[in-house]
Protein backbone atom coordinates (compact mmCIF):
# COMPACT_ATOMS: atom_id res chain seq x y z
CA UNK A 1 0.00 0.00 0.00
CA UNK A 2 2.77 2.30 1.33
CA UNK A 3 4.74 1.56 -1.92
CA UNK A 4 1.62 2.26 -4.65
CA UNK A 5 0.85 5.63 -2.88
CA UNK A 6 4.85 6.56 -3.19
CA UNK A 7 4.40 5.45 -7.06
CA UNK A 8 1.29 7.32 -7.51
CA UNK A 9 2.64 10.66 -5.80
CA UNK A 10 6.43 10.45 -7.19
CA UNK A 11 5.78 8.80 -10.76
CA UNK A 12 2.29 9.33 -11.54
CA UNK A 13 1.30 12.63 -10.72
CA UNK A 14 1.17 15.44 -12.54
CA UNK A 15 2.40 18.98 -10.92
CA UNK A 16 -0.66 20.50 -11.95
CA UNK A 17 -2.51 18.69 -9.38
CA UNK A 18 -0.53 19.43 -6.82
CA UNK A 19 -0.67 23.26 -7.94
CA UNK A 20 -4.30 23.40 -8.59
CA UNK A 21 -5.32 22.50 -4.87
CA UNK A 22 -4.49 25.60 -4.50
CA UNK A 23 -7.52 26.92 -5.90
CA UNK A 24 -9.05 25.76 -2.68
CA UNK A 25 -8.23 29.49 -1.86
CA UNK A 26 -10.90 30.82 -4.06
CA UNK A 27 -13.36 30.48 -1.29
CA UNK A 28 -11.93 33.39 -0.44
CA UNK A 29 -12.79 35.40 -3.22
CA UNK A 30 -15.52 37.77 -2.54
CA UNK A 31 -18.39 38.09 -5.64
CA UNK A 32 -17.35 35.15 -6.97
CA UNK A 33 -19.13 31.16 -7.73
CA UNK A 34 -16.79 30.09 -5.07
CA UNK A 35 -17.99 26.48 -5.68
CA UNK A 36 -15.47 26.54 -9.30
CA UNK A 37 -12.77 25.98 -7.32
CA UNK A 38 -13.98 21.70 -6.87
CA UNK A 39 -13.64 22.29 -10.73
CA UNK A 40 -10.32 23.39 -10.76
CA UNK A 41 -8.76 20.82 -8.32
CA UNK A 42 -10.73 18.02 -10.71
CA UNK A 43 -8.91 19.81 -13.58
CA UNK A 44 -5.27 19.38 -12.02
CA UNK A 45 -6.58 15.78 -10.87
CA UNK A 46 -7.41 15.30 -14.98
CA UNK A 47 -3.94 16.55 -16.02
CA UNK A 48 -2.95 13.76 -13.42
CA UNK A 49 -4.73 11.07 -15.32
CA UNK A 50 -4.04 12.39 -19.45
CA UNK A 51 -0.04 12.90 -18.11
CA UNK A 52 0.26 9.43 -16.55
CA UNK A 53 -1.64 7.80 -19.53
CA UNK A 54 1.00 8.82 -22.02
CA UNK A 55 3.49 7.62 -19.11
CA UNK A 56 2.24 4.28 -19.50
CA UNK A 57 1.64 4.09 -16.11
CA UNK A 58 -1.40 1.37 -15.82
CA UNK A 59 0.34 -1.14 -17.64
CA UNK A 60 3.74 -0.12 -15.82
CA UNK A 61 1.12 -0.33 -12.32
CA UNK A 62 -0.41 -3.79 -13.21
CA UNK A 63 3.35 -5.38 -13.73
CA UNK A 64 4.66 -4.33 -10.62
CA UNK A 65 3.67 -6.92 -7.72
CA UNK A 66 0.21 -5.99 -6.91
CA UNK A 67 -3.57 -7.00 -8.09
CA UNK A 68 -4.69 -5.93 -11.10
CA UNK A 69 -7.23 -3.82 -9.09
CA UNK A 70 -4.51 -2.47 -7.34
CA UNK A 71 -4.29 -0.34 -10.17
CA UNK A 72 -7.30 1.08 -9.76
CA UNK A 73 -6.96 1.20 -5.73
CA UNK A 74 -3.26 3.69 -6.08
CA UNK A 75 -5.22 5.52 -8.67
CA UNK A 76 -8.32 6.27 -6.10
CA UNK A 77 -6.16 6.55 -2.89
CA UNK A 78 -4.50 9.90 -5.24
CA UNK A 79 -7.12 11.16 -6.50
CA UNK A 80 -9.17 11.50 -2.76
CA UNK A 81 -5.72 12.55 -1.00
CA UNK A 82 -5.46 15.33 -3.65
CA UNK A 83 -9.27 16.36 -3.25
CA UNK A 84 -9.49 16.29 0.62
CA UNK A 85 -6.02 18.14 0.95
CA UNK A 86 -7.76 21.01 -1.37
CA UNK A 87 -10.82 20.17 0.49
CA UNK A 88 -9.07 21.30 3.81
CA UNK A 89 -7.52 24.38 2.42
CA UNK A 90 -11.71 25.34 1.19
CA UNK A 91 -12.54 24.29 4.80
CA UNK A 92 -9.53 26.70 6.28
CA UNK A 93 -10.84 29.63 4.10
CA UNK A 94 -14.58 28.93 5.37
CA UNK A 95 -13.60 28.97 8.75
CA UNK A 96 -12.32 32.45 8.35
CA UNK A 97 -15.28 33.09 6.65
CA UNK A 98 -17.26 32.27 9.41
CA UNK A 99 -15.49 33.86 12.44
CA UNK A 100 -12.73 36.18 11.69
CA UNK A 101 -14.62 38.00 8.66
CA UNK A 102 -18.40 36.90 9.65
CA UNK A 103 -18.91 40.61 9.44
CA UNK A 104 -16.94 41.52 6.77
CA UNK A 105 -18.96 44.23 4.41
CA UNK A 106 -17.50 42.79 1.34
CA UNK A 107 -19.01 39.62 2.16
CA UNK A 108 -22.59 40.28 3.34
CA UNK A 109 -22.94 42.27 0.20
CA UNK A 110 -22.75 39.18 -1.93
CA UNK A 111 -25.57 37.84 -4.32
CA UNK A 112 -23.43 34.47 -4.74
CA UNK A 113 -23.13 31.82 -2.21
CA UNK A 114 -21.53 32.24 1.20
CA UNK A 115 -18.83 29.99 2.13
CA UNK A 116 -20.62 27.93 4.71
CA UNK A 117 -21.18 24.50 5.99
CA UNK A 118 -23.30 24.33 2.98
CA UNK A 119 -21.08 25.27 0.50
CA UNK A 120 -18.53 22.92 2.25
CA UNK A 121 -21.32 19.46 1.63
CA UNK A 122 -22.05 20.77 -2.14
CA UNK A 123 -18.10 20.56 -2.45
CA UNK A 124 -18.12 16.96 -1.02
CA UNK A 125 -20.94 15.54 -3.58
CA UNK A 126 -19.01 17.14 -6.72
CA UNK A 127 -16.20 15.76 -5.83
CA UNK A 128 -17.81 12.51 -5.03
CA UNK A 129 -19.46 12.71 -8.15
CA UNK A 130 -16.05 13.96 -10.35
CA UNK A 131 -15.33 10.20 -8.89
CA UNK A 132 -18.53 8.65 -9.72
CA UNK A 133 -18.50 10.01 -13.42
CA UNK A 134 -14.81 10.85 -14.38
CA UNK A 135 -12.64 8.39 -12.41
CA UNK A 136 -15.53 5.47 -12.47
CA UNK A 137 -15.73 6.46 -16.36
CA UNK A 138 -11.87 6.09 -16.81
CA UNK A 139 -11.67 3.04 -15.99
CA UNK A 140 -14.17 1.61 -18.29
CA UNK A 141 -11.71 1.59 -20.60
CA UNK A 142 -8.40 2.49 -18.38
CA UNK A 143 -7.54 5.28 -21.84
CA UNK A 144 -10.42 6.96 -22.70
CA UNK A 145 -11.15 10.16 -20.47
CA UNK A 146 -12.88 12.98 -23.04
CA UNK A 147 -16.29 11.72 -22.26
CA UNK A 148 -16.25 11.28 -18.51
CA UNK A 149 -14.57 14.77 -18.18
CA UNK A 150 -17.00 16.56 -20.86
CA UNK A 151 -20.24 14.58 -18.27
CA UNK A 152 -17.91 15.81 -15.54
CA UNK A 153 -18.14 19.66 -16.74
CA UNK A 154 -21.89 19.51 -17.18
CA UNK A 155 -22.84 18.22 -14.35
CA UNK A 156 -20.26 19.95 -11.98
CA UNK A 157 -21.23 23.33 -13.23
CA UNK A 158 -24.65 22.38 -13.53
CA UNK A 159 -24.49 21.46 -9.85
CA UNK A 160 -22.96 25.09 -9.67
CA UNK A 161 -25.92 26.85 -11.19
CA UNK A 162 -28.05 25.12 -9.06
CA UNK A 163 -26.23 25.44 -5.26
CA UNK A 164 -25.57 29.24 -6.66
CA UNK A 165 -29.81 29.99 -7.10
CA UNK A 166 -31.58 27.87 -4.26
CA UNK A 167 -30.55 30.37 -1.85
CA UNK A 168 -32.44 33.17 -3.74
CA UNK A 169 -35.66 30.91 -3.89
CA UNK A 170 -37.66 32.19 -0.99
CA UNK A 171 -37.98 30.08 2.15
CA UNK A 172 -34.28 28.55 1.60
CA UNK A 173 -32.10 31.80 2.19
CA UNK A 174 -30.97 29.70 5.53
CA UNK A 175 -28.35 28.01 3.15
CA UNK A 176 -26.96 31.22 2.22
CA UNK A 177 -25.99 31.46 6.65
CA UNK A 178 -22.98 33.98 7.64
CA UNK A 179 -21.10 33.12 10.49
CA UNK A 180 -22.53 30.04 12.26
CA UNK A 181 -26.19 31.15 11.72
CA UNK A 182 -28.80 28.00 10.95
CA UNK A 183 -26.52 25.96 12.81
CA UNK A 184 -28.40 22.64 12.50
CA UNK A 185 -29.52 23.16 8.90
CA UNK A 186 -26.02 24.07 7.95
CA UNK A 187 -24.27 21.38 9.63
CA UNK A 188 -26.63 18.91 8.57
CA UNK A 189 -26.13 19.25 5.50
CA UNK A 190 -22.60 19.27 5.75
CA UNK A 191 -23.07 15.47 6.62
CA UNK A 192 -25.27 15.13 4.02
CA UNK A 193 -22.22 16.06 1.29
CA UNK A 194 -19.88 14.09 3.42
CA UNK A 195 -22.03 10.64 3.48
CA UNK A 196 -22.62 11.34 -0.36
CA UNK A 197 -18.55 11.82 -1.09
CA UNK A 198 -17.99 8.55 1.19
CA UNK A 199 -21.12 6.77 -0.84
CA UNK A 200 -20.08 8.07 -4.02
CA UNK A 201 -16.55 6.88 -3.80
CA UNK A 202 -17.32 3.56 -2.89
CA UNK A 203 -19.78 3.19 -5.19
CA UNK A 204 -17.38 4.52 -8.57
CA UNK A 205 -14.20 2.18 -6.54
CA UNK A 206 -15.84 -1.22 -6.55
CA UNK A 207 -17.75 -0.76 -10.09
CA UNK A 208 -14.21 0.54 -11.31
CA UNK A 209 -12.08 -2.37 -9.55
CA UNK A 210 -14.62 -4.75 -11.49
CA UNK A 211 -14.88 -2.92 -15.17
CA UNK A 212 -10.64 -3.02 -15.07
CA UNK A 213 -10.87 -6.51 -13.92
CA UNK A 214 -12.27 -7.32 -17.78
CA UNK A 215 -9.53 -4.75 -19.52
CA UNK A 216 -7.09 -5.87 -21.66
CA UNK A 217 -4.15 -4.26 -21.27
CA UNK B 1 10.08 -29.72 -11.62
CA UNK B 2 7.54 -26.84 -13.55
CA UNK B 3 7.66 -23.43 -12.52
CA UNK B 4 5.34 -22.32 -14.96
CA UNK B 5 2.33 -23.74 -16.29
CA UNK B 6 -0.31 -22.75 -18.62
CA UNK B 7 -3.83 -24.94 -19.38
CA UNK B 8 -5.54 -24.80 -22.63
CA UNK B 9 -6.03 -21.04 -22.23
CA UNK B 10 -7.94 -18.98 -24.84
CA UNK B 11 -8.68 -15.72 -25.59
CA UNK B 12 -10.70 -14.59 -28.79
CA UNK B 13 -10.36 -11.20 -30.42
CA UNK B 14 -12.42 -10.39 -33.31
CA UNK B 15 -9.61 -10.94 -35.62
CA UNK B 16 -7.17 -13.38 -33.70
CA UNK B 17 -8.22 -16.52 -31.53
CA UNK B 18 -6.05 -17.80 -29.26
CA UNK B 19 -7.11 -21.00 -28.71
CA UNK B 20 -5.81 -24.54 -25.80
CA UNK B 21 -2.67 -22.47 -25.11
CA UNK B 22 -0.99 -25.39 -22.85
CA UNK B 23 2.68 -25.43 -21.84
CA UNK B 24 5.28 -25.45 -18.75
CA UNK B 25 8.74 -24.24 -17.98
CA UNK B 26 10.94 -26.04 -16.42
CA UNK B 27 12.76 -24.45 -13.50
CA UNK B 28 16.41 -23.70 -14.68
CA UNK B 29 16.06 -23.10 -18.09
CA UNK B 30 15.89 -21.13 -21.09
CA UNK B 31 12.95 -21.40 -23.36
CA UNK B 32 12.75 -19.47 -26.85
CA UNK B 33 9.18 -18.84 -27.63
CA UNK B 34 8.97 -18.04 -31.77
CA UNK B 35 6.20 -17.31 -33.78
CA UNK B 36 6.14 -14.92 -36.53
CA UNK B 37 4.27 -11.27 -36.38
CA UNK B 38 0.57 -11.79 -34.93
CA UNK B 39 1.52 -15.56 -34.22
CA UNK B 40 -0.25 -14.93 -30.66
CA UNK B 41 2.96 -14.22 -28.70
CA UNK B 42 2.58 -11.32 -26.87
CA UNK B 43 -1.12 -12.19 -26.54
CA UNK B 44 0.24 -15.33 -24.93
CA UNK B 45 2.70 -13.20 -22.89
CA UNK B 46 0.34 -11.23 -21.67
CA UNK B 47 -2.12 -13.74 -20.24
CA UNK B 48 0.63 -15.08 -18.64
CA UNK B 49 0.78 -11.60 -16.66
CA UNK B 50 -2.95 -11.56 -16.23
CA UNK B 51 -2.53 -8.28 -18.59
CA UNK B 52 -5.38 -9.82 -20.78
CA UNK B 53 -8.33 -11.26 -19.67
CA UNK B 54 -8.37 -14.68 -20.50
CA UNK B 55 -11.74 -16.40 -21.65
CA UNK B 56 -10.87 -19.87 -20.22
CA UNK B 57 -7.86 -21.81 -18.94
CA UNK B 58 -4.97 -21.43 -16.16
CA UNK B 59 -1.74 -19.91 -15.68
CA UNK B 60 0.20 -21.38 -12.66
CA UNK B 61 3.86 -19.78 -11.01
CA UNK B 62 5.57 -22.45 -8.48
CA UNK B 63 2.56 -24.43 -8.28
CA UNK B 64 -0.04 -21.54 -7.55
CA UNK B 65 -2.73 -20.06 -9.54
CA UNK B 66 -1.69 -16.54 -10.79
CA UNK B 67 -5.24 -14.70 -10.26
CA UNK B 68 -5.27 -15.74 -6.44
CA UNK B 69 -1.89 -15.46 -6.24
CA UNK B 70 -0.96 -12.51 -7.95
CA UNK B 71 0.82 -9.73 -5.84
CA UNK B 72 3.27 -13.05 -4.66
CA UNK B 73 4.10 -14.02 -7.43
CA UNK B 74 4.88 -11.14 -9.60
CA UNK B 75 7.68 -10.44 -6.48
CA UNK B 76 8.96 -13.65 -7.98
CA UNK B 77 9.32 -13.04 -11.56
CA UNK B 78 10.41 -10.06 -13.91
CA UNK B 79 9.10 -9.05 -16.79
CA UNK B 80 10.61 -6.82 -19.70
CA UNK B 81 8.55 -5.93 -23.01
CA UNK B 82 10.75 -4.63 -25.86
CA UNK B 83 10.98 -0.90 -26.49
CA UNK B 84 7.88 0.79 -24.30
CA UNK B 85 9.25 3.66 -22.65
CA UNK B 86 7.41 4.23 -18.92
CA UNK B 87 7.58 7.43 -17.34
CA UNK B 88 9.43 8.80 -20.12
CA UNK B 89 10.32 12.46 -18.23
CA UNK B 90 11.17 11.08 -15.26
CA UNK B 91 14.92 9.91 -14.54
CA UNK B 92 16.01 6.21 -14.35
CA UNK B 93 16.99 7.30 -10.86
CA UNK B 94 13.48 8.38 -9.82
CA UNK B 95 11.70 5.42 -12.01
CA UNK B 96 14.29 2.58 -9.72
CA UNK B 97 13.38 4.47 -6.36
CA UNK B 98 9.95 3.71 -6.34
CA UNK B 99 10.08 0.36 -8.21
CA UNK B 100 12.48 -0.61 -6.14
CA UNK B 101 10.16 -0.37 -2.76
CA UNK B 102 7.88 -2.93 -4.46
CA UNK B 103 10.43 -5.74 -4.17
CA UNK B 104 11.43 -7.23 -0.71
CA UNK B 105 14.21 -8.54 -2.75
CA UNK B 106 15.28 -5.72 -4.01
CA UNK B 107 19.36 -6.24 -5.04
CA UNK B 108 21.17 -3.06 -5.09
CA UNK B 109 24.53 -4.82 -6.12
CA UNK B 110 23.11 -6.40 -9.03
CA UNK B 111 20.84 -3.27 -9.91
CA UNK B 112 24.44 -1.48 -9.76
CA UNK B 113 26.79 -4.30 -11.93
CA UNK B 114 23.78 -4.36 -14.62
CA UNK B 115 23.82 -0.96 -14.72
CA UNK B 116 27.05 -0.43 -15.18
CA UNK B 117 27.06 -3.34 -18.06
CA UNK B 118 24.09 -2.02 -20.01
CA UNK B 119 25.79 1.31 -19.91
CA UNK B 120 22.72 3.16 -18.23
CA UNK B 121 23.01 6.55 -16.73
CA UNK B 122 20.75 7.17 -13.85
CA UNK B 123 20.58 10.85 -14.52
CA UNK B 124 19.22 9.93 -18.23
CA UNK B 125 15.07 10.03 -18.72
CA UNK B 126 13.52 7.41 -20.45
CA UNK B 127 12.80 9.90 -23.35
CA UNK B 128 16.48 10.51 -24.04
CA UNK B 129 17.50 6.93 -24.45
CA UNK B 130 17.65 5.69 -27.87
CA UNK B 131 14.94 1.94 -28.43
CA UNK B 132 17.93 -0.46 -27.53
CA UNK B 133 18.84 1.50 -24.68
CA UNK B 134 15.68 1.48 -23.68
CA UNK B 135 15.28 -2.37 -23.64
CA UNK B 136 18.41 -2.19 -21.24
CA UNK B 137 16.50 -0.42 -19.16
CA UNK B 138 13.61 -2.52 -19.07
CA UNK B 139 15.93 -5.42 -18.47
CA UNK B 140 17.67 -3.70 -15.35
CA UNK B 141 14.45 -3.73 -14.00
CA UNK B 142 13.58 -7.16 -14.41
CA UNK B 143 17.03 -8.49 -12.95
CA UNK B 144 17.65 -6.88 -9.92
CA UNK B 145 14.99 -8.47 -7.76
CA UNK B 146 16.12 -12.11 -7.52
CA UNK B 147 13.42 -12.79 -9.99
CA UNK B 148 13.29 -16.53 -10.07
CA UNK B 149 11.26 -16.14 -13.16
CA UNK B 150 12.18 -14.03 -16.17
CA UNK B 151 9.53 -13.28 -19.09
CA UNK B 152 10.98 -11.41 -21.78
CA UNK B 153 8.90 -10.12 -24.82
CA UNK B 154 11.83 -9.24 -27.84
CA UNK B 155 14.04 -8.66 -25.18
CA UNK B 156 16.55 -8.08 -28.17
CA UNK B 157 14.94 -6.37 -30.65
CA UNK B 158 16.58 -2.69 -31.33
CA UNK B 159 19.47 -4.18 -30.03
CA UNK B 160 22.99 -4.21 -31.63
CA UNK B 161 24.75 -7.59 -32.17
CA UNK B 162 27.39 -7.25 -29.76
CA UNK B 163 24.51 -6.40 -26.96
CA UNK B 164 22.65 -8.93 -28.12
CA UNK B 165 25.15 -11.38 -27.24
CA UNK B 166 26.24 -10.01 -24.50
CA UNK B 167 22.64 -10.23 -23.14
CA UNK B 168 22.54 -14.16 -24.72
CA UNK B 169 25.31 -14.33 -22.47
CA UNK B 170 23.98 -12.76 -19.55
CA UNK B 171 21.03 -15.54 -20.11
CA UNK B 172 23.58 -18.36 -19.98
CA UNK B 173 24.91 -17.03 -16.37
CA UNK B 174 21.23 -16.38 -15.25
CA UNK B 175 20.59 -19.87 -15.86
CA UNK B 176 23.34 -21.43 -14.45
CA UNK B 177 22.28 -19.64 -10.76
CA UNK B 178 18.75 -21.52 -11.38
CA UNK B 179 16.97 -18.64 -13.11
CA UNK B 180 14.02 -20.20 -15.16
CA UNK B 181 14.37 -17.70 -18.54
CA UNK B 182 11.14 -17.15 -21.26
CA UNK B 183 11.84 -14.91 -24.18
CA UNK B 184 9.98 -14.43 -27.13
CA UNK B 185 12.08 -13.63 -30.52
CA UNK B 186 11.28 -13.93 -34.26
CA UNK B 187 15.26 -14.39 -34.37
CA UNK B 188 16.19 -17.86 -34.77
CA UNK B 189 20.07 -17.38 -34.38
CA UNK B 190 18.90 -16.03 -30.32
CA UNK B 191 17.67 -19.73 -30.06
CA UNK B 192 20.61 -21.54 -31.78
CA UNK B 193 22.61 -19.36 -29.29
CA UNK B 194 21.33 -20.54 -26.17
CA UNK B 195 17.50 -22.17 -25.56
CA UNK B 196 17.32 -25.23 -24.16
CA UNK B 197 13.80 -25.58 -25.14
CA UNK B 198 11.43 -24.20 -27.80
CA UNK B 199 7.59 -23.54 -27.68
CA UNK B 200 6.79 -22.54 -31.41
CA UNK B 201 3.17 -21.03 -31.58
CA UNK B 202 1.46 -20.47 -35.12
CA UNK B 203 -1.88 -19.02 -35.72
CA UNK B 204 -2.43 -18.56 -32.42
CA UNK B 205 -1.95 -22.18 -31.36
CA UNK B 206 1.09 -24.30 -29.80
CA UNK B 207 2.41 -26.15 -32.52
CA UNK B 208 5.64 -27.29 -30.39
CA UNK B 209 6.52 -27.31 -26.66
CA UNK B 210 9.62 -29.46 -26.78
CA UNK B 211 13.69 -29.36 -26.28
CA UNK B 212 15.55 -27.74 -28.49
CA UNK B 213 16.91 -31.15 -29.95
CA UNK B 214 13.36 -32.90 -30.23
CA UNK B 215 12.15 -30.03 -32.00
CA UNK B 216 14.78 -30.09 -34.36
CA UNK B 217 14.43 -33.87 -34.85
CA UNK B 218 10.45 -34.20 -35.03
CA UNK B 219 9.76 -31.37 -36.98
CA UNK B 220 13.13 -30.62 -39.10
CA UNK B 221 14.26 -32.69 -41.76
CA UNK B 222 17.75 -33.67 -42.26
CA UNK B 223 20.53 -31.12 -42.41
CA UNK B 224 18.09 -28.00 -41.87
CA UNK B 225 18.91 -25.48 -39.34
CA UNK B 226 16.17 -24.26 -37.09
CA UNK B 227 15.67 -20.79 -39.73
CA UNK B 228 15.04 -23.42 -42.77
CA UNK B 229 12.76 -25.23 -40.02
CA UNK B 230 10.60 -22.16 -39.03
CA UNK B 231 10.53 -21.13 -42.80
CA UNK B 232 9.16 -24.53 -44.07
CA UNK B 233 6.70 -25.15 -41.14
CA UNK B 234 5.05 -21.36 -41.99
CA UNK B 235 5.06 -22.25 -45.77
CA UNK B 236 3.48 -25.44 -45.00
CA UNK B 237 0.76 -23.82 -42.56
CA UNK B 238 -0.01 -21.22 -45.31
CA UNK B 239 -0.42 -23.17 -48.21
Amino acid sequence: MKALIKKELRLSASVLAYIFIAFGLMALIPGYPILCSVFFITLGLFQSFQYAREANDTVFTALLPVAKHDVVKGRFLFTVFIELCGFLLMAAMTLIRMTLLADSVIYRHNALMNANPFFLGMALLLFGLFNLIFVGGFFKTAYNFAKPFVTHIIVCFLLIGVAETLHHIPGLQALNAFGFEHPVLQFSLFLAGLLAYVLLTLLSYNKACKDFEKIDL
Amino acid sequence: MNIVELKNVNKNYPAFRLQDVSFALEEGRITGFIGRNGAGKTTTIKSMLNLIHTDSGEVSYFGLPLLQNESEIKKRIGYSTGTVSWYPRKTIREITEVTKSFYPGWDEEAYRKYLALFGLEESKKPIELSEGMKVKFNLLLALSHRAEVLILDEPTSGLDPFSRDELLGLFTTLKSHGVTIFFSTHITSDLERCADDIVYISHGRIKAACSKADFLRDCGKEGETLEEVFLRLEREAAE
